[in-house]
């Protein structure tokens, strides 16, 4: 059993670094995005084309301020005013149309991207193979799902249209500014290299500190997350006060470390303002003198006052986004990595449909070991006719529910063949095997909605009477029925509100209504109460029936009940036989049975 | 949780966060005018300066303007960096403390709250809705008010120069105001479902991980892929409309103030041809009018974010309204001195009105004795364990430790003195002994170890790769059932209580581990009461007195060898119990 500790992934989850620039790395990040674009190209073209068209018209008024100072105003021609203010008019008009077409096309695109791309990430997580959930925490897989996806958001809404907007705006109107008067552009662009090495500082260091908040809010999160789990146990020990204590720790570091972005941000930005002051000031002196000697009208003076705002905004807006940009980067590339990871199990192109089974299973100098890991089991040969009950005995470790992953072939063998029916799993599709397959594993796990859908988990389409038979059979319709709603009633998380041995006998009637040609049983120690036990071993009993069942037993009854003892020790298989034989050749079985046998002295 | 309350009312409740900050509130507005009217002096000096130009002196000194201008420019800047260092250091304290709030308010929720919620749930609310509650707060409230600053003052110094330009400039503020407020009134709503359509995504994607051995073993992918897919496209939908909302009304809020300069442009221009304003003048107000803009343009902006703020602030407020469930008397006493004497005085307990769980229970248990409470599933076992702590409380009746109601006396003191050993223990990411000593933080090594040693679980934490420093959940340490089992036991002696509760805590675990944490018990028992909620005959025999509980009455009790005259349940267990030993001796 693994211990899932909620918000413990969170930990390791240190910062964002990008550490991958490689091109092609970038060429990776830019193709996703652009493969998972694709299907919507006529929104994204209607984005690019509407955000480049507002992003241009807005260069326009200040220009037309001056056109309307210099031909209209001064020289007294008001027709000529009113025909640039009509002018002004339209690009505002066209403004609003462009802007609203471009919030609506990118909104819509961005959001349909991320929801396609959850999905996209859902139904890759579902083809991995149980050794990446093995491999990976819980945790860490649900947040690639839920905050790396968030982390997107910004970039794909906001971002990129925030990028290429103000990246235009800022070119633009340098252009602009050179073209009404390249002199005095120059003149006033001398502030640029020294808000460049602002800017670069800036980035450096808030870059760091900004890393450094990530951390520490993770630190935060993290916390909550496990306080929240196992606020019982932290109420149970009366541990309020110093948990409330611990985290008003983390809660301060997290604040510490924020208050030097605020240091850094109330740095740069005056400065970045101061900057733009002393162009106004560049531009009235050198312009004015330049206006005194006549070579310069007082519209391109205005014009380039006004311009002078529209240059300072986008730099300090391209530097806050600086830092959303690089947290998307690391949440794309996260989720790149999880894209990345292959299937260890795959269907062969040629996999062919399991027909349906009798179920006679055989292992024919299995070998297998997890990953790189060393072997586990090291040859193991078995031949189990249809219809038979094998218990797997043995200590924890010596290979049970490795055999048992096996069969269901959540993992291929290393060396050997494992074959149902004379079919070599591995030339049958996963989903043909397991369709025909029932595991039940030690903890009834069961999902949000009501206990008929739980049941009818395997089965969707089953009726009421199905499921109804099924609970019957395994003696879980009394309690089913006791419930507020009976049938209906909505399990909370994780099956919340049914006890431990209620939601076994859930997922004894889920394996029951599948009714699958295969049953693999991780059976439950007592963690029940003697009533449950009784119907538990009913439950099976009709559960065992006309199937070939693998158990990995713990119960006596069972065992002893089983047509055929497999008894494991260090992946190897030691004594095989049914009770009675195996106790009557006194060996390892026998030893293990004095086990049971003190347990219940 | 509650029925959404009133918007007014809840962005009301969130700017009172602010009010420890007063001083530096005011300190950062102050400083806010300042710097704003630095910027409009600027303005100002240009406009002197143009006249100066157009009046065309040959020898027109434009050097003292400049001088002025960047002189301005400087202490404008310091005044900024002043403003943001102060108000910056308030938004932390803020959020510190909305984080403090909902903090302090989780752990004295009671255990009734987190029976009905669940945790993604609440993370969602203490992550996602606090980020944007505490931008608001922190920061767009500020911005906010330094827009408003800039709008005032630069509406008044607009009026200073030309009146009549002014009420044109201003006339579509009124026009404003309504399209800002019509946003922010439609868009709440569709914000608020945004947010919870996403914690619904969080929570299909969760359990379908966390089950995933289920969903491939049945060959469900298909169908969970497709729930996964409609509650996606759900937050799609959702924020589709969101978006909407968003294109129509934001370019709009953008789209009036331009308006409004076309207006003036004409009318000024018109001005400056017939005489009645000058050139430095116009362009002085021109410019002041492009200050507006971006402060008029943002008001959408931060209606957007207040909403948000809001809409997230009402969800946090569900949390931190959301009455304690079981709280201390004003007048609490700590449990007094005593050997651990409990009982329950005819309780009756339901966790839903009409639907008890238990019905007058009358029950002593005398101080250092172990009793078992036996019964079928939902007889009631857990819960009644559970009242003796006040996990919960009692519908009816009473329960007393030591003579003490447990309702009069301080929870803390109450259950320093009782060690709680559940059925699915949950360990902290920690390292073993800070998870051992979890009850007393400053427990030495030696009495870690020796309640380690007591619980059976030495021999395994020894041969983890740090011992008792090597931290669960971390680089794939996974411990088995029976050993989360045996360091629970150990949480639970470390603190020394008087009492012990034991819930199905041989659960899950191997007969040879059951046999080891058997030992652990006994061991653990001695000189102290405990409850055991047992299963096995072999528990059942640690007790001095066995209760059996049925349709949560208790339907007998007495000693092993006197229920098995009186009692049919415990005759079904011991006789099952009694099979196996004789299978065992077969």
């Amino acid at each position: 059993m693994k211990v899932w500790q909620a918000g413990s992934h969170l930990m390791d989850e240190k910062g964002v670094k990008v550490a991958d620039w490689s091109w092609r790395r970038t060429r990776r990040r830019l193709g996703m995005l652009a493969r998972m674009a694709l299907p919507y190209k006529g929104r994204t073209t209607l984005a690019l084309v509407t955000l480049l068209g507002f992003t241009l018209v807005g260069l326009a008024p200040p220009y037309l301020a001056k056109i309307a100072v210099d031909e209209g105003i001064r020289t007294g021609d008001t027709h000529r005013l009113a025909v640039v203010v009509a002018i002004f008019v339209a690009a505002a008009v066209a403004t609003l149309v462009l802007s609203g077409l471009q919030t609506y096309a990118t909104g819509w695109t961005g959001e349909r991207i991320l929801a396609d791309l959850r999905n996209r990430l859902f139904a890759h997580l579902q083809r991995l193979s149980l050794g990446f959930y093995e491999r990976n925490r819980t945790g860490v897989i649900i947040s690639r799902i839920t905050n790396d996806v968030e982390a997107l958001d910004q970039l794909v809404t906001d971002g990129v249209t925030s990028l290429v907007q103000n990246t235009l705006l800022l070119v633009g109107t340098a252009v602009v500014l050179f073209y009404l008067d390249w002199r005095l552009a120059l003149a006033t662009l001398v502030v640029v290299p020294l808000m460049g090495l602002a800017t670069a500082w800036f980035r450096v260091r808030s870059n760091r500190a900004y890393r450094r908040v990530r951390e520490r809010l993770g630190l935060v999160t993290a916390t909550l997350a496990e306080d929240i789990a196992g606020m019982r146990v932290v109420q149970s020990f009366t541990r309020e006060p110093r948990n409330q204590e611990s985290f008003r720790g983390v809660n301060d570091r997290y604040r510490e470390a924020n208050y030097e972005t605020v240091v850094l941000n109330g740095l740069y930005f005056p400065a970045v303002d101061f900057l733009s002051s002393v162009a106004t000031a560049i531009v009235l002196g050198y312009g004015g003198s330049r206006l005194l000697d006549g070579d310069l009208t007082f519209g391109t003076l205005l014009a380039f006052m006004l311009y002078l705002s529209n240059f300072f905004d986008p730099v300090q807006q391209l530097s806050q986004l600086y830092n959303t940009f690089l947290s998307a980067i690391a949440a794309l590339d996260k989720i790149i990595d999880v894209l990345d990871e292959e299937p260890e199990v795959n269907d062969r192109a040629d996999a062919i449909e399991l027909p349906r089974i009798d179920g006679r299973v055989r292992f024919d100098g299995v070998r297998f070991g997890y990953g790189n890991l060393p072997e586990v089991l090291h040859g193991i040969d078995l031949d189990v006719p249809a219809g038979t009950t094998v218990a797997l005995v043995g200590h924890t470790g010596a290979g049970k529910s490795t055999i048992a992953k096996l069969i269901a072939r959540f993992y291929d063998p290393r060396e050997g063949v494992l074959s149902i029916d004379g079919h070599d799993l591995r030339t049958v599709s996963q989903h043909s095997l397991r369709r025909q397959l029932g595991i039940v594993p030690q903890e009834g796990f069961l999902f949000a909605g009501t206990v008929a859908e739980n049941i009818a988990f395997a089965l969707p389409e089953a009726t009421r009477e199905q499921v109804v038979a099924a609970a019957t059979a395994v003696g879980a319709h009394a309690f089913v029925t006791e419930l507020g709603q009976g049938y209906d009633t909505e399990l909370g998380e994780r099956g919340f509100r049914l006890s431990l041995g209620q939601r076994q006998l859930v997922a004894f009637a889920r394996a029951l209504l599948a009714d699958p040609r295969i049953l693999i049983l991780d059976e439950a120690t007592s963690s029940v109460d003697i009533g449950t036990e009784r119907q538990i071993e009913r439950a099976l009993r009709r559960l065992l029936h006309g199937r070939t069942a693998f158990v990995i037993a713990h119960r006596l009854s069972t065992i002893r009940d089983a047509d055929l003892i497999v008894v494991l020790e260090h992946g190897v298989v030691v004594e095989q036989g049914t009770h009675a034989e195996l106790l009557a050749r006194r060996g390892v079985y026998m030893s293990l049975y004095g086990d049971w046998a003190a347990d219940v002295a | 949780m509650s029925a959404p309350v009133a918007y007014g009312t809840t962005f009301r409740r969130l700017v009172g966060f602010l009010r420890p900050y007063r001083g530096s509130l005011i300190a950062s507005t102050v400083l806010a005018i300042l710097s704003q009217s630095a910027a409009i002096a600027i303005l100002v000096v240009t406009g002197r300066v143009i006249d100066e130009l157009r009046s065309g002196a040959a020898n027109t000194d434009l050097s003292l303007g400049i001088a002025i201008i960047v002189a301005i420019g400087l202490v404008k800047a310091l005044l900024m960096v002043g403003r943001r260092f102060i108000s910056g250091r308030q938004a932390l304290g803020v959020e510190y403390d909305l984080r403090d709030a909902l903090y302090a308010r989780l752990v004295r929720l009671s255990f009734g709250f987190y029976d009905r919620h669940q945790t993604g749930q609440l993370m969602s609310r203490a992550t996602v809705d606090l980020q944007a509650v505490r931008f608001f707060l922190g920061y767009g409230l500020i911005f906010f008010a330094q827009h408003i600053v800039t709008i005032v003052s630069v509406t008044a110094v607009l009026f200073v120069y030309e009146w009549r330009l002014a009420l044109i400039a201003l006339g579509i503020t009124p026009l404003l105001i309504g399209v800002a407020y019509r946003y922010s009134h439609i868009s709440h709503p569709v914000l608020r479902d945004v947010q919870q359509k996403l914690a619904d995504v969080a929570t299909v994607a969760e359990e379908s991980i966390v089950g995933v051995h289920v969903v491939k073993s049945f060959a469900q992918e298909d169908r969970r892929q497709e729930r996964f897919e409609r509650s996606s496209y759900d937050v799609f939908d959702q924020s589709v409309i969101a978006n909407r909302q968003r294109a129509i009304y934001v370019p709009l809020l953008s789209f009036l103030p331009m308006i409004a300069q076309a207006a003036v442009l004409i009318a000024a221009g018109h001005m400056v041809v017939n005489g009645s304003l000058t050139l430095g003048a116009f362009v002085a107000f021109n410019l002041l009018l492009a200050m507006l803009v971006a402060p008029l343009r943002m008001l959408g902006m931060w209606i957007g974010q207040a909403q948000r703020a809001t809409a997230s602030g009402e969800r946090i407020f569900e949390v931190i309204d959301e009455p304690e469930g079981i709280a201390d008397l004003p007048d609490a006493k700590p449990l007094p001195p005593g050997p651990g004497a409990i009982r329950f005085e005819s309780v009756d307990f339901a966790y839903e009105p009409g639907r008890p769980v238990l019905q007058g229970i009358e029950l002593e248990i005398v101080a250092g004795t172990t009793v078992a409470l036996i019964g079928h599933t939902g007889s009631g076992k857990t819960t009644l364990a559970s009242l003796v702590p006040r996990f919960y409380d009692v519908s009816g009746g009473r329960v007393l430790v030591d003579g003490a109601d447990v309702r009069e006396v301080g929870r803390r003191s109450l259950r320093r003195e009782i060690g709680v050993i559940s059925q699915d223990p949950f360990l902290f990411s920690a390292s073993v002994r800070d998870n051992i000593a979890f009850g007393t933080p400053g427990a030495t090594h030696e009495l870690v170890e020796a309640a380690a040693r007591a619980a059976q679980a030495h021999g395994f934490v020894e041969e983890l790769p740090k011992g008792y420093d090597t931290v669960i959940g971390e680089r794939g340490i996974t411990l088995s059932g029976g050993q989360r089992q045996r360091l629970a036991i150990a949480r639970a002696l470390v603190i020394d209580p008087r009492i012990l509760i034991l819930d199905d805590a041989t659960a899950s675990v191997d007969a040879s581990t059951e046999a080891l944490i058997r030992t652990g018990l006994a061991e653990a028992m001695r000189d102290r009461t405990t409850i055991i909620i047992a299963h096995r005959l072999s528990t059942i025999a640690l007790a001095d007195e066995v209760v059996v509980l049925e349709h949560g009455r208790i339907a007998a009790r007495g000693t092993q060898a006197e229920l098995l005259q009186t009692s049919a349940v415990f005759r079904e267990i011991h006789e099952h119990g009694l099979l196996q030993g004789l299978e065992a001796s077969a």
